[in-house]
């Protein structure tokens, strides 16, 4: 399967196909409340919107709330108990690549040793089947963070718009795996692939990797933060924030540990049981987010640890945009 | 594949009040073949959990030459740590770690030794002084700084009465001004200002601090002072962690993340991290 195919007609026949031969399918739908993905019993719930969905498919391998442990008392001693572990083939159909560029973010994370097994156990069943971007959305940046609206970063298959169907290209292992199994759905083609979309908001974030005292002691952060409020719905729309809490809830006879969803930009986040807060003002919280996404992350993990969705402009209720900051440390002040 | 977060359940074996509100545990594993194969070295750390309230981070505050048992040392703070109070002995509770790196003792093996706590900062200070003091033969002098704030928050009191009487050991102890008491005889004042007036020798000598981070910032301060390079200077954070293995992003400064690239760092690896634990 080295030659250029076609997938004939839309994602709807794949989707069937694929719900068919007893993958669990996850992708854009129908639905109540924010746009996003959700697991499909049949291809007549997919439902692409033209730019991305309003909430990433993070939350199909790292939920924002999962029990990492069971526990029952009997007496004064305890028992511990594994939660199951997902047993599913799954295909996220349908992401746009930078939400498979986010996927690739959060494996630098998870996958790093020693391994977070729940993420794993998702992850090592689930194949990415992006879908190229055609339009490009009013607050995207993708090209302004080393991606662009045709990455093929995270993706197992990308396919890509084009006249008639979608140009396919198995980007790894897995991806040509799949497409193998579901070869009746393709064609050799030779059309040409598309240029991507110009990315208005392009400038990239450069130099970021390295003077962290200077970016740290930098002027502007009492002004860029002055607007935050800390509400932390930023971190829950991010395709790669992955910051967590882990809390018990239990009963007389046992209980749960749980993790959940945590955000740098809460006061909480880093307040110590004495009270000593490292990080005690918004504009410390802030600073944390925007250095960790665009600075420390170039150093830990080599690249941004933002894909540039635009979904944290998109949802901030005062209208803050992470992509104006970046670009407000990279000229630096 | 292994569930990361499930602790190993440990039975508290005794019970020792250091303080007013610290107190020490020493825990053993329940079971036989982890009792067995657990190893840690000085400086790492873990997470205890009172299944039902929930986890917290304290450093293993026993040397890793002493075998069959760990022991913490906590403070009475929030929920947990009362939850861990409320424990009597032969109770359960979770054990998860060892995490983090630790103290080169190597490294240090053949110098002098220069050991400051304050107050429950003395805890991480007694797991890699006890293991210098297992191992005397191996270090030169052997210098030790414990403050608290008044004569009843001293920690490990019975421990210092026998290091202030061994010969072979310098062991001086202070108290805040204003914290001491009719029957005081050790020093008065604040930790740095009291090693300013000990003036170690910097010579061939590591330092090996911790304490509150305005104690840690001031003695780093004084030791730049002494002569101390930063290389040879190391002290342990405590940041607040959940997970332990750097997953849950909330003890990262700078480019580092305390759980896996500290919690033991020299003084000269602070210096390159901004300002924010």
């Amino acid at each position: 399967m080295s030659e250029k195919l076609l997938l004939l007609n839309d994602l709807h026949s794949f989707a069937d196909a694929l719900i068919k031969s007893g993958f669990s399918v996850v992708a854009p739908s129908k639905g109540p409340g924010p746009s996003r993905f959700r697991r499909i019993g049949s291809a007549s719930e997919l439902l692409m919107p033209d730019v991305n969905t309003e909430i990433p498919p993070k939350e199909h391998l790292f939920p924002p709330t999962e029990p990492l442990l069971f526990f029952r008392f009997h007496g004064t001693d305890v028992e511990l108990l594994d939660p199951p572990l997902p047993a599913e083939e799954t295909v996220f159909l349908g992401l746009r690549p930078c939400d498979a560029a986010g996927i690739a973010l959060l494996d630098a994370v998870f996958l790093a040793d020693p391994k977070d097994s729940f993420y794993e156990a998702r992850r090592s069943k689930t194949t990415l089947v992006s879908v190229a971007c055609t339009k490009v959305g009013e607050n995207c940046f993708c090209s302004a963070v080393g991606l662009s609206p045709h990455s093929r970063t995270g993706s197992d298959v990308l396919l890509i718009p084009v006249e008639g169907g979608f140009l396919t290209e198995a980007v790894t292992e897995k991806g040509r795996t799949l497409l193998e199994k579901h070869s009746g759905l393709f064609q050799p083609t030779d059309a040409s692939t598309p240029k991507p979309p110009e990315v208005p908001r392009s400038a990239a974030p450069e130099g970021l990797d390295k003077d962290f005292a200077e970016l740290f002691a930098a002027p502007y952060w009492q002004d860029a933060a002055k607007r935050c409020l800390g509400c932390g719905a930023c971190a829950s729309v991010c395709p790669t924030c992955h910051c967590f809490d882990i809390v018990d809830d239990s009963g007389a006879r046992g209980g749960v540990r749980l993790r959940c969803w945590d955000a740098c930009g809460l006061e909480l986040f880093t307040r110590h049981a004495s009270g000593h807060n490292p990080r005690p003002n918004q504009p410390a919280r802030f600073r944390q987010r925007l250095l960790h996404k665009f600075a420390y992350s170039r150093k830990s993990l080599g690249r941004p640890l933002c894909v540039g969705c635009g979904r944290c402009v998109d949802t901030c209720p005062v209208g803050m945009d992470i992509y104006e900051v970046a670009v407000l440390m990279s000229q630096g002040v | 594949m292994e569930n990361a977060y499930k602790p190993h359940l440990v039975t508290i074996e005794s019970i020792r009040d250091e303080t007013p509100d610290v107190r020490t545990l020493r825990l053993a594993f329940r079971d036989p073949e982890v009792a067995e194969s657990f190893t840690f070295r000085a400086g790492q750390f873990a997470e205890y959990s009172v299944f039902g309230e929930g986890e917290c981070v304290f450093c293993i505050a026993s040397p890793p030459t002493r075998h069959g048992y760990v022991e913490c040392s906590f403070k009475l703070m929030g929920k947990v740590t009362s939850a861990l109070r409320d424990m009597e002995v032969g109770d359960v509770i979770g054990f998860r770690g060892p995490y983090g790196n630790w103290f080169p003792i190597e490294e240090f093996f053949g110098h002098n030794m220069l050991f400051i706590g304050g107050g429950i900062g003395m805890a991480p200070v007694r797991s890699i002084l006890l293991n210098c003091l297992d191992l005397r033969d191996q270090f030169r002098e052997i210098t030790i700084l414990n403050g608290a704030r008044s004569v009843a928050d001293i920690v490990y009191k019975e421990e210092v009465a026998e290091w202030q009487k061994r010969p072979d050991i310098t062991c001086v102890c202070t108290v805040d001004p204003g914290g001491e008491d009719p029957s005081w005889t050790g020093e008065i004042g604040f930790i740095p200002t009291v090693l300013e007036k000990m003036a170690p020798s910097a010579e061939d000598t590591y330092a090996v601090l911790c304490g509150p981070p305005i104690m840690i910032k001031l003695t780093l301060q004084v030791l730049e002072k002494l002569g101390f390079p930063p290389e040879r200077v190391y002290t342990t954070l405590e940041n607040k962690m959940k997970c332990g293995f750097g997953k849950c992003g909330r003890c990262n400064v700078g480019p580092v993340y305390v759980c896996k690239d500290g919690p033991v760092f020299t003084a000269a690896q602070l210096q390159q991290l901004p300002p924010d634990f």
